[in-house]
């Protein structure tokens, strides 16, 4: 389960104070399918960078299996993102000097899991979003929707109980962005806790909740 | 390990360009060491071989002995030798005589210096170093013999007297003429080169035949053996102020213990040494600092990466460890490359050295040396990679991810 206790983050952006998010409650049920849905700008992204263990609050506090991650040092949260939480990104960030499947076994390399078994397991991942004829592709050879699907493959590759997607589907077309929620709707299925932030309430309606934000506080 | 190679691999190939330039600093810069490294060493085994066998002589000379043995510094007498042989510790003393001659062969007139020697003294001059060339090419079947006691008019010629004094090369049997009056060539001396290449421009006749050349009985030089090394500079002293005596002058005789100066020599070749090794060295810095350069570039450009690799849950010291990798591999293979070019460098040198000076220097490659070599690019590569992916480990997640 996660949850945030009164989660705030100011940013300096120049001389300008920016309070990104204000005052955040928020519960996340294990097993839940959860959208969070705003304009650009709602803190929405900030939200999902704390939940994520990539970004540290301002103030309030983000617990995550009952552990404080503001107590955690920075190895502490490396271990969470990498254990606990699956990220995908909008711009997909795969690393590009990397194959489909080297990208996936990349995070179970960081875990220290063995060369047999990381191959083994990104293979299977690959083949699950439904890419076991492009592992070995650069993802400059592969359209956006699968470089999304190999992204998810290897937020998947440490098997956690949570996925992030932050605007998963914003770079890709419609049907695509449809295929790839359908990827997320079986992961839930399956008992994985998805949390997804976007902008596009078709998107949304994937969820079984959505949470709408506006001006870093979360609207009920 | 394996993938953490491949990584480095994909990363350093994927900027193929600038790892090459990085490299070629690391290269320049071990290959400049290695070169210089086994040059000196060369130079040192030389010096040991060629003068270990001098280390218990004192040269006696007239006059200052860095203005040269044979001046117009005055001479010696044969009381001089005598009194010389007395002074305990001496083991044997040998006089020479040496003035420039004119030499004809075949017509040709050159002028060369001639040396008087007691042929029973040639040992204890020369040591066991100067042999008589080994001929395979005339019919003769060796190249002559030693002078004797007995000889007149015979002479022993050292290799370049033979090779290249003349139009003609001199061989065994051949006959010169010196001062006017006709040698006959008895041996010929094997190439010295180095620190005894007077030897090979020097022809060796008896002391009795130097007289009636040279009409005088002065001495020009006379080399003293000592029992003990540790005593020859003592013995000096005493032979100086022996002679001195003998001729009631002050600072008339050099006496120079060859022991003393060939440890002098060493020691500026050590000097030498270190200072060859700080320029080369100079040139490993800027190595490092082309490192440190590519290295942070590296970082700057990946930022994004690094993010996105924290984010999948690389820990600091993940990031850390593959920019380490990734400038000690670089630095590694300049130095596998460097010790490559070095040693290459060390035989031209070498090779020019011999060319130009007629020096023979060997190249002395040690594999401490050619370890070094790659332990120390590695280092040079690993320390000034450490900053930059220190850098890089620190940043954070989620600004790193955003950079673009």
């Amino acid at each position: 389960m996660i949850h945030t206790e009164n989660l705030s983050k100011t940013y300096m952006m120049g001389d300008v104070e920016v309070q990104a998010l204000r005052a955040v409650d928020l519960e996340i049920k294990d097993g839940e399918f959860i959208a969070i849905i705003g304009p650009s700008g709602s803190g929405k992204s900030t939200l999902l960078n704390l939940i994520g263990c990539l970004d540290t609050p301002t103030s309030g506090a983000v617990f995550i299996d009952g552990i404080d991650t503001g107590k955690l040092s920075e190895n502490g949260l490396a271990e969470i993102r990498r254990e606990k939480i699956g990220f995908i990104f909008q711009q997909f960030n795969l690393i590009h000097t990397l194959n489909a499947l080297e990208n996936v076994a990349l995070p179970m390399f960081f875990a220290g899991v063995g060369r047999e078994t990381r191959i083994k397991r990104a293979d299977e991942l690959l083949a699950k979003v439904g890419l076991g004829d492009r592992m070995y592709h650069k993802p400059s050879e592969l359209s956006g929707g699968q470089q999304q699907r190999v992204a998810i493959a290897r937020a998947l590759s440490n098997d956690p109980e949570v996925v992030i997607g932050d605007e998963p589907t914003g770079n890709v077309d419609t049907e695509t962005g449809n295929a790839i929620m359908g990827i997320l709707k079986g992961l839930n299925r399956d008992g994985r806790t998805i949390i997804v932030v976007t902008h596009d309430a078709e998107i949304a309606a994937y969820a079984g909740r959505t949470k709408r934000m506006r001006d870093g506080r979360v609207l009920d | 390990m394996k993938d953490t190679f491949l990584l480095v691999y994909r990363n350093i190939r994927e900027r193929k360009t600038r790892s090459i330039l990085t490299m070629l600093g690391v290269v320049v810069g071990i290959a400049a060491v290695v070169a210089i490294m086994s040059i000196s060493y060369g130079m040192q085994e030389s010096i040991t071989e060629q003068l270990s066998e001098m280390t218990d002589i004192i040269m006696v000379t007239p006059g200052s002995a860095e203005l040269g043995s044979f001046g117009d510094f005055g001479s010696f007498t044969e009381r001089d030798l005598k009194d010389v042989e007395r002074i305990s510790g001496v083991k044997e003393a040998a006089a020479l005589m040496g003035e420039m001659q004119e030499v004809e062969y075949r017509g040709e007139k050159v002028m060369v210096e001639i040396v008087g020697i007691e042929p029973r003294d040639m040992d204890a001059v020369f040591g066991a170093t100067v042999k008589l060339e080994e001929d395979g090419d005339s019919e003769t079947s060796a190249s002559g013999r030693e002078l004797r006691d007995n000889d007149r008019k015979a002479c022993q010629i050292g290799y370049s007297v033979a090779n290249d004094y003349f139009n003609y090369e001199i061989g065994v049997n051949d006959r010169l003429t010196i001062n006017g009056s006709k040698f006959r060539v008895i041996g010929v001396l094997e190439k010295q080169g180095g620190f005894r290449s007077n030897v090979d421009a020097q022809i060796y006749v008896t002391k009795r035949d130097a007289v009636t050349i040279f009409d005088t009985d002065d001495i020009s030089t006379i080399f003293v053996r000592v029992r003990d090394i540790g005593e020859a500079e003592g013995i000096a002293d005493e032979i100086e102020e022996q002679i001195d005596d003998n001729h009631k002058l002050d600072d008339f005789t050099s006496a120079m213990a060859m022991g003393g100066a060939i440890e002098e020599l060493k020691s500026i070749f050590q000097i030498l040494q270190v200072f060859l090794l700080a320029i080369a060295s100079i040139s490993l810095i800027v190595a490092a600092m082309g490192i440190m350069n590519t290295t942070l570039m590296s970082v700057m450009e990946r930022t994004h990466e690094i993010g996105v690799m924290k984010a999948i849950g690389a820990k600091n010291r993940n990031i850390l460890f593959l920019f380490l990798m990734e400038a000690g591999v670089v630095s590694g293979i300049g130095g596998v490359l460097g010790c490559i070019v070095g040693w290459g460098a060390a035989e031209v040198i070498s090779f020019g050295i011999y060319t130009a000076f007629d020096v023979e220097i060997g190249v002395v490659m040690k594999l401490q040396v050619l370890l070094a070599g790659v332990a120390v690019a590695v280092l040079v590569g690993i320390l000034s990679g450490l900053y930059p992916a220190r850098k890089a480990s620190k940043l954070s997640p989620v600004e790193a991810v955003r950079y673009e």
